[in-house]
């Protein structure tokens, strides 16, 4: 009799994780249909970098010949990840800014009240920002390989890249949905907005660190931006080794824990405060 | 029948004007949110910018060692330029709320619609350039011609709030509510950018070298440099003067045109 009911717990386990599953894939395909069906939310986070990219390569072209410029043909190959880690940190942006929206109008609270995981409507969200974020850093490699960028990691070089772009976006889209799961308010996900640029100006996105000098280098050698970005553009601009690899790989998911623990506490305090 | 001789009506329209900028001004005190970021951004701007791109001074033709120096003009324009086209986010504010009807039922010429609140953008343009020059003289930024030399970053950044501000009136008249907001924002960003935004005409190459020679911003952001890459002199002035000159009697019929529009 023991057996049989060990059995039947299994089972029942068993179904519970495949419809937790079957939930959390339907919320992430609500949040990319989202994306897909509103390109106005998507529309910046796809042209700004690219504005940026062909800005920075008419306007600092010449700067690949300065000392302490990484070797790089043109200074597109060394913009590249920092377009893509830009566009990411956009979207993510949005991905916490629709959480709240949900929050706002009562879609989450739905949720709640029917039987669905609760840990889907956080991972579901994520799953949908990584999609996004890996399709962003795809979309941008090829978009720019007819202007005179080569990815020196080859083929493989852009799917770890691709990887890399879509840890990335959890780790970021993390904060935005603790941030989101806080507040419950879009407005205030959106005020982190700045924040966020701030970071990106104030690391190595733009120009490599070894040209900065006094304050500015030690803020761009802590913020964990420019170590988000440097993985990647180590791939593009000196192509695949283990190191570079593990920086694009491990740097990720070293923020995305964090983050992720956070949004899990924000979505626990969320829960129990209903 | 009585008339209105042409110095009543300007007496007329400067009593209106004037009520109107304290309005704006008193908004701006009660409601601080609204100017901030106005002026947190080129402060921001100035100091990220000489800091990121601090290596670009080092290649040959860049005319100055000072990056803050080349950067702080730039976000003096950028912040007096937003500042302009927030006149705009204002007036349809004040349309979506019906004030500005009230305002064109008033008996007050039409004119002093326009000229009263680009009297109170001036007076925040200059809190904005004063401010962010003091901050970036902190950081390291040095004045090379003296009073002249900042004179000539103030006429640029009045000129371009000038500017910027009938565009941003003109636009919001047009479209009546925020979908207007986008189009002044991202023309003004685009225009700025698209010049000697972030290096001298000499360092650039390619498509934007193209585009940032015909492009008037250049001007005016040789004219904001004067004083710090050098010694001011007319031929880096007279572009700059004639630019704004130009655009803002563009943009002011183009927001008259705009307002007159609403009664029709």
């Amino acid at each position: 009799m023991t057996a049989t009911l060990s059995v039947q717990s299994t089972a029942a386990m068993n179904h519970n994780w495949r419809i937790g599953f079957r939930q959390t894939v339907a919320m992430s395909k609500r949040s990319v249909l989202a994306l897909w069906r509103q390109p106005a939310l998507v529309v910046p986070s796809m042209i700004f970098p690219l504005f940026f990219a062909a800005l920075g390569t008419s306007s600092f072209g010449r700067a690949i010949n300065l000392p302490g410029f990484p070797k790089v043909d043109s200074f597109l190959d060394f913009s590249l990840a920092g377009t893509i880690v830009q566009g990411v940190l956009f979207g993510s942006v949005q991905s916490g800014s629709a959480l709240a929206t949900d929050i706002e109008n009562g879609f989450f609270y739905r949720l709640m009240a029917a039987p669905s995981s609760r840990l889907g409507i956080l991972v579901g969200r994520l799953a949908g920002a990584a999609a996004y974020g890996a399709f962003q850093t795809l979309f941008f490699s090829l978009l720019l390989l007819p202007f005179g960028m080569s990815i020196k990691g080859g083929p493989l070089g852009v799917l770890i890249m691709v990887v890399s772009g879509g840890l990335i976006a959890i780790a970021i889209s993390g904060f935005m949905a603790a941030a989101a799961l806080k507040t419950g308010s879009s407005e205030a996900v959106q005020g982190i907005f700045p924040l966020v640029f701030i970071m990106l100006f104030f690391s190595s996105a733009f120009f490599p660190r070894q040209t900065m000098s006094g304050a500015y280098k030690h803020i761009a050698d802590f913020n964990p931006i420019s170590h988000l970005i440097e993985g990647m553009r180590d791939i593009c601009i000196d192509g695949l080794s283990s190191g570079a690899i593990a920086r694009a790989i491990l740097v990720p998911i070293a923020i995305m824990i964090v983050s992720f623990t956070l949004a899990l506490r924000a979505l626990a305090q969320r829960i129990a405060a209903q | 029948m009585s008339t209105t001789s042409p110095s009543e009506f300007a007496g007329t329209t400067m009593r209106s004007a004037s009520a109107l900028s304290t309005r704006a001004l008193r908004n701006t005190r009660r409601m601080p949110s609204t100017f901030l970021p106005t002026l947190a951004m080129p402060i921001f701007q100035s100091i990220a910018f000489a800091g990121t791109f601090f290596a670009i001074t080092k290649v040959p033709g860049f005319p100055t060692d000072r990056s803050i120096n080349w950067y702080m003009p730039l976000a003096v324009c950028m912040g007096a330029a937003f500042g302009g086209v927030g006149l705009g986010f204002s007036a349809i504010k004040d349309m979506e709320n019906g004030f500005f009807d009230r305002l064109r039922m008033a008996p007050t010429p039409r004119r002093s619609l326009i000229i009263g609140p680009l009297i109170s953008c001036y007076i925040r343009t200059l809190v904005v350039v004063t401010v962010v020059l003091l901050v970036s003289i902190g950081f390291g930024a040095r004045p090379t011609s003296g009073v002249v030399g900042l004179a000539m970053l103030y006429i640029a950044a009045l000129g371009l709030s000038t500017v910027s501000a009938g565009w941003g009136l003109g636009i919001a008249f047009r479209f009546r509510d925020m979908r207007g907001a986008a189009i002044m924002q991202l023309t003004l960003f685009l225009t700025m950018f698209l010049s000697s935004a972030q290096t001298p005409l000499n360092v650039m190459s390619g498509w934007l070298h193209t585009v940032a020679r015909y492009n008037p911003a250049t001007n005016i952001l040789r004219l904001s440099r004067q004083g710090f890459l050098g010694d001011v002199t007319w031929d880096g002035v007279w572009g700059g003067l004639v630019a704004l000159v130009g655009l803002s009697v563009l943009t002011l019929w183009f927001a008259r045109r705009g307002l007159d529009s609403l009664d029709r």
